[in-house]
């Protein structure tokens, strides 16, 4: 599940700009929880980054 | 330099107390940054209208929280303080801290910032006032250095607190400071990253006593308790007695629940009708103690609103049992925090979600059964409402 969802997110992070963990989870049809755990892995690889404006949003790193 | 005159501020160093503006005073000829804070507090009492602003993003590298951006509206007049920022730093459990370590810290914050504290914050930070924008990251890393991390700020996790716990308190039922230390490390991603409706505040005290008057100010309240009866040691008992301790005024009448009775030799305990308020243990405690059967009441739904009147905690469960590695308790926590940002508005803490959705919609959600120990306050009518899906129609 976790791969596929890893590829997912990223999928779908590369059609938007920035965007919250959220929305994600809402797009997907996923729970937040088990995606915030993909794009927290993401994250420490280095692959994503958290953008804070106001609240925290989630990128693709280019 | 202009000579700073504050006449009415000066009228707050004639009391009896000790004054900050004596104390800031002592810092201006070094900190030109404390001479304008002084400056434009003076001004703000004269004109009865405060002159801080609030917001701007700004932060530290990785982080969403923990600095508080702060400006002066009149950046002219006062340009020492045209930035003056709040860092938060995270607290060891039970604020607990070697000498050596605080003076690390405060040379760390006089080279960096305005020298200004609030020991601590509401929260439990240790609050850090007034530095600029370009030593926000130099500062924070030489904190990290020296092993310390930044609080929570902004809708996200607010730095949990404790009070001693067992370090220094015989009426500790939980080891507050180890899941205080615990849920800060769990949770450094809720802590760091602001993506909730708004803050989240969890303070643990050990016992009913509530030392951190967590089921006021906790949004999640963990209080330690016991399931057992408490213990009583009846030689003590008379020894308060013959010395002549009025039980029968001091402790008995007092009991909330009238659990205890007086024989005149003996104290005798209703177990069953105590509700583990404390009272009788805080005033006799050589002769009282908790029961063994240790764990802790969680409460949820505390704060002063802002959309809603003041809340007290709420109580969720009853009772749980507290030890490593807390899976029970992280499980509870995670589970209301999805179901808050699910349904949450924007600056709508969790017991005004609750407040406004329902408690039964609450528990329904998280499936947590209703108990009855979770009265919110005495019921004024007779009636049960049912879920459709529970009424036999036939």
């Amino acid at each position: 599940m976790s791969e596929d969802l890893r590829a997912r997110v990223l999928a779908y992070l590369e059609k938007v700009d920035k965007v919250k963990s959220k929305d994600i989870a809402a797009a997907l049809g996923e729970k937040k929880s088990d995606v915030d755990k993909v794009v927290k892995e993401l994250a420490k690889e280095g692959k994503v980054e958290f953008l804070y404006i106001g609240t925290s949003y989630v990128k693709l790193v280019k | 330099m202009a000579e700073l005159k504050t006449p009415l501020l000066d009228q707050l160093t004639t009391g009896p107390w000790p004054s900050f503006v004596a104390d800031m005073k002592r810092l201006v000829d070094r900190k030109p940054t404390v001479a304008d804070v002084l400056a434009q507090l003076e001004l703000s009492y004269e004109e009865k209208k405060g002159h801080w602003k609030h917001g701007g993003i700004v932060g530290v590298m990785g982080y969403g929280g923990g600095v508080i951006g702060r400006y002066s509206d009149m950046p002219e007049k006062f340009p020492n303080v045209a930035e003056f920022h709040t860092m938060r730093i995270n607290q060891p459990s039970g604020w607990f801290y070697t000498t050596k370590a605080l003076r690390d810290l405060m040379k760390i914050w006089d080279k960096y910032g305005s020298g200004l504290t609030n020991m601590h914050g509401s929260t439990g930070d240790i609050i850090l006032l007034g530095t600029v924008t370009d030593n926000l990251q130099p500062a924070f890393d030489e904190f990290s250095d020296l092993g310390w991390d930044l609080g929570g700020s902004g809708s996200d996790l607010r730095t949990p607190s404790c009070c001693v716990g067992p370090a220094r308190c015989e009426c500790a039922c939980i080891d507050t400071l180890d899941l205080c230390y615990d849920l800060t490390q769990e949770f450094q991603d809720e802590l760091h990253r602001p993506m909730w409706p708004y803050k989240f505040k969890i303070k643990i005290s050990g016992c009913a006593n509530d030392c951190v008057a967590s089921i006021a100010r906790a949004d999640f309240a963990i209080i330690g308790t016991w399931r057992d009866d408490l213990k009583i040691d009846q030689e003590a008992v008379r020894e308060y007695v013959n010395s002549g301790f009025d039980i029968q005024g001091v402790v008995i009448d007092k009991c909330p629940t009238k659990c205890l009775t007086w024989t005149g030799s003996e104290l005798v305990l209703d177990g069953s009708n105590c509700v583990r308020c404390m009272h009788c243990i805080n005033k006799m405690p050589k002769a009282l103690r908790p029961g063994d059967d240790k764990g802790a009441t969680i409460l949820v739904g505390g704060k002063a609103t802002i959309l809603q009147s003041a809340f007290l905690g709420w109580v969720i469960v009853p009772f749980m049992k507290l030890e490593k590695p807390y899976d029970e308790l992280k499980d509870l926590l995670r589970n209301i925090w999805e179901w808050w940002d699910e349904h949450g508005k924007v600056r709508e803490r969790i017991g005004e979600l609750i407040y406004r959705k329902g408690m039964r919609v609450f528990l329904k959600d998280l499936g947590m059964d209703p108990l009855p120990q979770m009265v919110f306050r005495p019921r004024a009518n007779p009636y049960f409402f049912w879920w459709p899906e529970e009424v036999n129609q036939g």
